[in-house]
């Protein structure tokens, strides 16, 4: 069943490359304008569970690695599909994939609040998770939690018992 | 009761009657949802020493911190604790209120809790055994005793400092101060 | 009749831990509804960036705080395919009986807290009271009553002490036989029927567009579990069976919870008696300085509410490059719950957040 799947990927669209790492696990490597259809194409051949939607920083190339994961729902398939697409770190974007997936709404916030990457289409880019704005998106490798830390809460003096 | 525990009552029957019927507000912050509920149900049952748990804090005067606390939680705590009626007590829970425990270096957590509002005592451990928190409440009679546990009146006093503290952290504050603080700036 | 926003602040009985949600109402009906997650946010996932391999092993238990035991299996599972270990036959007998005493405790903490939201405040004490025995069990095996720190790269950290499996099958046994009063007081009885019957109906075509998982998702018909599709552990060696209902509202799910605990019952029983012997760690070479091969995995585990799932990246050095925790909590927290409360009544909302059994401190990790 795999042999079939792959040749057909591989058959529909130009670019992707295929590979299997570890025991039921597929990996695709495509890129940022075939996703969309990638995905309806796995969806009609009963892949129709999103898993998650992650990033990854790759700061010595210069780009940011989107990460969406499908698996299926009937008990006898235990395939579950990696894809993997990278895109520039100066200025990230992505198109929304709610009209395929309706469960990827708050993946979609928080990768836009932990790491800066906007997402065109989306209907509700509101904060998720952090109470205040950061210069540098907390996520990304150069910012450097400790500095930022020791700096914030070490300013605050403590109160005396003194008069 | 013996001939002290008597005099006691009738010397100052406020204070005894106030201290062996503390109300808690039912406020679990961080990892301490899972050790509240063994202490006060049947088995470490804390309703013989006094203790329950209100619903709201108007009615409450022993506040438990219990775990660590971020940066959204703190401007719940400080609502609640201006809102609870004197005297009015703190006990601080495991480690993480003590020094930012295992998340020292996190970028959302506080780690003194002194600094924002005044805290009685500490109970060490991470988390602490039921068997812990029920001698932090016999201590914290002792402290009630001898006068010692007084963090409501040294609110009160250096509420300016407290304030500076708070807004320091988290910005302009929505809620207007709880005591005058002499300044002419609002 | 007007429109009220109401804010149901982050301490309530509907929740366990903090978590709020912004309604907006007009009379008594609903119209809409948004959660508010973040009180509980830590960063976990840049603070395990900074600490070594071996050093995450008491962090990552701390991300849930009900069930620990599940979180330190996907993490040990991950670090051991990337490596390449292989883990002894009894090992993984000890880690299936482990996990499975971890799920029996937490579906008791749940039933606690959704007993004692409705009112019945007897089947309440009962609970917490068989699992602070569960507890003690723990206690003596690890050391610790709630973070235990027992599952390590390659096996166990030790094996079970003398008299320990007769210890488990008294308290089992002590437990089980209780499961008669616990049916007359709370799920045969006429009241939570009426209570709990009918309310936060999902369809099965909804499960599927909004992706559930866990109780949620075997309420409404589907049977799916980790443990059949992707057996990990020892599970491959014990039959068991999954219950499924189907009606899909909150009386199902809560006895989806109550059969569960019965099958986890009979399978340790069943494990107790096939485990051979033989050693239970298989050590990493130098634990202060363990460089781990470059690759990307990604691994799933059934914990007590549903699947969770961990993918995590490596650069070959001696620290995580990324890891990106999936938890059961996220989606039935933040998309299912927001669609269910739309056209429910304001003293509904504790029932569906309990029953759909969110745990705040997964959704913010």
């Amino acid at each position: 069943m795999n042999e079939s799947l792959t040749s057909e990927i591989h058959n529909t669209f130009k670019n992707t490359k295929c590979s299997i790492i570890g025991d039921n696990r597929l990996l695709i490597k495509t890129e940022n304008e075939v996703i969309a259809a990638l995905l309806k194409f796995l969806k009609d051949k009963n892949f129709n569970r999103l898993a998650m939607v992650s990033c990854v920083d790759w700061i010595k190339r210069e780009t940011f690695e989107i990460i969406y994961i499908v698996a299926s729902f009937c008990i006898e398939n235990p395939l579950n599909i990696i894809i993997k697409t990278e895109i520039s770190r100066k200025k990230p974007e992505i198109n929304t994939i709610i009209d395929i997936f309706e469960n990827a709404e708050p993946y979609e916030r928080e990768i836009h609040e932990l790491f800066g990457v906007n997402v065109i289409g989306h209907p509700r880019l509101i904060p998720l998770l952090l109470e205040r704005e950061y210069k540098i998106p907390p996520l990304r490798k150069d910012f450097d939690m400790r500095k930022y830390s020791k700096e914030l809460f070490d300013s605050i003096p403590f109160i005396g018992d003194k008069k | 009761m013996d001939r002290n525990k008597i005099s006691k009552w009738l010397k100052e029957p406020g204070k005894m009657s106030q201290k062996y019927s503390l109300s808690v507000v039912y406020f679990c912050t961080g990892c301490g949802i899972i050790e509240i509920p063994p202490v006060i149900t049947a088995r470490w049952d804390a309703e013989r020493f006094g203790v329950i748990p209100v619903a709201s804090a108007r009615h409450a005067n022993l506040f438990m911190v219990t775990g660590y606390v971020s940066l959204k939680t703190l401007k719940a705590i400080i609502r609640t604790y201006e809102q609870m009626p004197e005297p009015k007590y703190v006990v601080g829970f495991g480690s993480c209120p003590i020094n930012g425990g295992m998340y020292w270096d996190s970028y959302n957590t506080i780690k003194h809790l002194d600094k924002y509002i005044p805290v009685d005592g500490w109970i060490a451990g991470c988390m602490p055994r039921p068997e812990a928190i029920i001698i932090g409440v016999t201590h914290l009679w002792t402290l009630i005793d001898k006068g010692m546990a007084k963090g409501y009146v040294k609110y009160r006093k250096k509420y300016k400092y407290f304030r500076q503290n708070q807004e320091k952290l988290l910005g302009k504050l929505p809620w207007q101060p709880a005591f005058s603080t002499g300044d002419n700036n609002e | 009749m007007r429109e009220l926003e109401l804010y149901f602040g982050p301490q309530h009985m509907g929740m366990v831990g903090n978590f709020s949600i912004t309604l907006s109402v007009e009379g008594d009906k609903i119209l809409k509804a948004t959660s508010n997650p973040g009180y509980l946010h830590r960063g976990f996932e840049k603070l395990m960036e900074y600490r070594t391999w071996i050093q995450n092993f008491p962090l990552v238990c701390r991300i849930n705080v009900i069930e620990p035991d599940s979180m330190e299996m996907v993490y040990a599972m991950a670090v051991e395919k990337l490596n390449k270990i292989e883990v002894p036959e009894r090992a993984n007998f000890i880690r299936s009986v482990y996990l499975e005493l971890a799920r029996v405790g937490s579906h008791l903490f749940g039933l606690w807290a959704y007993s004692n939201m409705l009112g019945f405040d007897t089947a309440a004490q009962w609970a917490m009271y068989h699992r602070d025995l569960i507890l003690d069990l723990f206690e003596e095996l690890t050391g610790a009553r709630v973070y235990h720190i027992y599952i390590n790269p390659g096996g166990v950290r030790r094996d079970f002490p003398k008299g320990f499996k007769e210890k488990i099958v008294k308290t089992l046994h002590s437990i089980g036989g209780c499961v008669p009063d616990y049916n007359d007081v709370f799920f045969n009885n006429r009241v939570f029927y009426e209570r709990a019957s009918g309310i936060g109906k999902l369809s099965q075509g909804d499960a599927i567009k909004y992706g559930a998982v866990g109780q949620t998702l075997n309420a409404t018909g589907i049977s799916s579990d980790i443990r059949k599709i992707e057996p990990y552990a020892a599970y491959d060696k014990v039959d068991f069976n999954i219950p499924v209902r189907e009606n899909g509202d909150a009386h199902s799910r809560i006895l989806i919870v109550r059969d569960e605990m019965i099958e986890s019952v009979h399978m340790i029983f069943k494990l107790l008696d096939q485990m051979p012997e033989g050693e239970v760690w298989n050590r990493t070479p130098n634990p202060f300085k363990w460089n781990i091969p470059e690759g990307e995995t990604y691994v799933r585990v059934e914990s007590s509410r549903g699947e969770l799932g961990l993918y995590m990246v490596s650069d070959g050095g001696d620290k995580p490059y990324r890891v990106h925790f999936k938890t059961p909590s996220y989606n039935n927290g933040l998309v299912i719950l927001e669609k269910l409360l739309k056209g429910a009544n304001i003293a509904d909302v504790g029932n569906i957040m309990i029953s759909l059994y969110i745990i705040a401190p997964e959704i913010d990790r």
